[in-house]
């Protein structure tokens, strides 16, 4: 049922946010600018690092498309009548959240009501994809492109409660894996750097992740080390705490939300780097470089802003997976019914 | 600097000590413990440094109580699946339990390891998470403190600020941390009594209140003593205390053991698709 709400959710905001830009005129704008040089100097740890500590969640990005609509082109930011659009949206989102009682005639749903979830704060950039300068995620390979359709066919006839594996990783509360961790989604967004002489902890609230990035310039463990968050090791270039992470596991999770999305291979190198732009503001970006799986690297961008009042869940997904039960017990009830019924028994 | 700290702290220490024997009951005042001087590195700030990656050895995690050595349930293991005898972790040995307390000890034992939160991939809880065959990491900032645990990515961050009120319960609880001298003592609460102790079904409940003490012994040892107290299970608190054990290697680190894939035939076996006749 997540599954469903999520991906309902997501096609209606896909759907919302084409219809805005498409009655809007498109005005010429640069293409995705290049991340600027912050000239803000973040303060010090008392072992001479910058401090990045504190709660960077993505909340205020929800409603940002991790890919740009096709007709917004190169433009890496909404015109001002699309802003407005925006706002006029997010105050809509809010007077409807905060009614208290349901219309007489209104349809009831298997859907959570809408403050169930959490919105942003409408924001002007187009897209979290920066590059490509379309801001849309780079054309699969051919070996890619051969994968995801043998997994198509591996699914043809099975399903879609055999066994929990039909689910995703993320329904199975396993990993949303080391994109989806980050990207923002309906709620529990939350992301915290812990800093210790030597390292840097990241910590995600959903699904809870904590990602050890040593300072120290060891290499990676051997290509026999594989994990769904792979190996991070990290240094600082000025105030820019740049994260390489290698050693994945391949085929599991995606860069999409949640860890959806075309499967990245185990070869992929992932570059993040965490940039403190101003007091409450961190600059974050990730590049994709997997030659296996997409023809050109790629990047996400999100500009976070830091939010001490949020609060970060103990987000026990495995522990309370009822859904999981109920879904294969649903399906073994179905079927048993449909046996009787067949058997005539009924 | 550090030099001054440490000579200051070994002053404090003497003048405790010598307090203490000045005080007639000095020998019965067990719930002070003489304030130890730690050993290994320290912050910038003077306080011990307890960064790096942990672990226990020790048999705590198949009983913390005293045991001998025992068969594992399943045979196909041979050797490799028994239960080594060990020497327990808890004070004095005995757990005093409540009657009803001690009979759901009993019944959790009697449906190991199924019922085993661990089985299951469940997170750990406290104080378990502390002597798992695993290791854990401490991330010590200049403020709070992460405790990164290697077993099913389960991590706790000890408020080190001013104390916060546990929210709703949780399988890590709420931790708050304050330094008493070299230790570090963390006050945990709003555990939701889901998680087991050990193998052995040992359990508290939701009103579980722990008392948590690091000490620093020497830069390979990090001291662990909680003090477990919970009305509803327990006729008065008791004690565990273990060493835990810096490891040591050029490249240690806590790797990814996310065993929800491990326990999934466990959970949900019996309710997938049987192969029709």
């Amino acid at each position: 049922m997540k599954q469903r709400v999520l991906t309902s959710l997501m096609v209606i905001a896909a759907g919302l946010v084409s219809a805005l830009l498409a009655t809007m005129p498109i005005i010429g704008q640069s293409a995705a600018p290049k991340a600027k040089k912050s000239t803000y100097t973040p303060p010090k740890l008392p072992w001479g690092d910058p401090d990045l500590q504190g709660l960077w969640p993505g909340t205020d990005l929800i409603e940002v498309p991790l890919q740009r609509d096709l007709k917004a082109g190169e433009r890496a930011e909404v015109t001002q009548e699309e802003f407005a659009e925006r706002q006029a949206k997010a105050e809509r989102t809010a007077a409807n959240d905060r009614v208290t009682h349901v219309a007489k005639d209104s349809k009831v749903g298997i859907n959570p009501p809408g403050y169930w979830l959490e919105h942003g704060i409408p924001q002007k950039i187009t897209s979290l994809v920066v590059d490509p300068p379309n801001g849309r995620i780079p054309e699969l390979t051919d070996l890619a492109k051969q994968k995801a359709a043998q997994a198509k066919q591996a699914k043809q006839g099975h399903g879609p409660n055999e066994t929990w594996e039909d689910q995703s990783l993320y329904d199975r509360c396993i990993t949303r894996g080391v994109m989806g961790s980050i990207l923002p989604v309906i709620y529990n967004n939350g992301t915290q750097i812990v800093q210790g002489p030597g390292y840097v902890a990241i910590r995600y609230e959903m699904i809870h992740e904590t990602k050890i990035i040593p300072l120290d310039g060891k290499p990676h463990p051997t290509s026999n080390i594989k994990s769904y968050m792979g190996d991070a090791r990290g240094h600082f270039e000025g105030n820019t705490l740049v994260i390489e992470t290698t050693n994945f596991l391949g085929d599991k999770n995606g860069i999409g939300l949640n860890g959806g999305g075309t499967p990245h291979s185990a070869d992929m190198v992932l570059t993040e780097k965490w940039t403190r732009t101003a007091p409450d503001r961190i600059e974050y970006t990730a590049t994709i470089n997997d030659p296996k799986t997409w023809v050109r690297p790629w990047t996400v961008r999100m500009p976070l802003r830091l939010n001490p009042e949020f609060p970060l869940y103990e987000y026990a997904c495995h522990e309370g997976n009822y859904a999981m039960f109920n879904m294969l017990k649903g399906a073994r009830a179905d079927e048993a019914a449909a046996e009787a019924a067949k058997a005539g028994k009924k | 600097m550090r030099k001054t700290l440490t000579l200051l702290s070994t002053a404090a220490a003497l003048v405790c000590g010598s307090l203490l024997l000045m005080t007639p009951d000095g020998a019965r005042a067990q719930a002070a413990p003489a304030k130890a001087v730690a050993k290994g590195p320290r912050m910038t700030d003077g306080k011990p440094n307890l960064n790096g990656v942990w672990q226990a050895i020790t048999t705590a995690n198949w009983d913390i109580q005293d045991h001998s050595a025992a068969p594992g349930p399943f045979w196909q293991l041979g050797a490799i699946g028994a239960i080594p005898a060990g020497q327990g972790i808890v004070e004095g040995n005995e757990i005093p339990y409540t009657p009803a307390g001690l009979a759901k000890k009993k019944q959790n034992k009697a449906n190991w390891p199924a019922e085993d939160p661990e089985a299951k991939c469940y997170m750990p809880g406290i104080p378990r998470a502390n002597y798992m065959p695993f290791p854990f990491q401490i991330i010590q900032s200049n403020k709070d403190i992460l405790m990164a645990y290697e077993f099913a990515s389960s991590n706790r961050l000890i408020n080190m600020g001013k104390p916060v009120e546990a929210g709703s319960d949780t399988w890590m609880g709420t931790s708050n941390g304050k330094w008493e001298g070299d230790t570090l003592v963390v006050d945990v609460t709003g555990l939701n009594g889901l998680a087991w102790f050990d193998r052995a079904g040992n359990w508290g409940s939701d009103k579980l209140h722990i008392v948590e003490r690091y000490n620093r012994t020497s830069n390979d040892v990090l001291n662990y003593e909680a003090t477990i107290e919970d009305p509803s299970v327990f006729t008065k608190p008791w004690k565990i205390s273990l060493p835990l054990y810096k490891r040591a290697e050029k490249n240690a680190q806590i790797l990814e053991f996310k065993c929800v894939e491990f326990a999934e035939e466990l959970l949900y076996g019996k309710y997938k698709k049987q192969p029709t006749k």
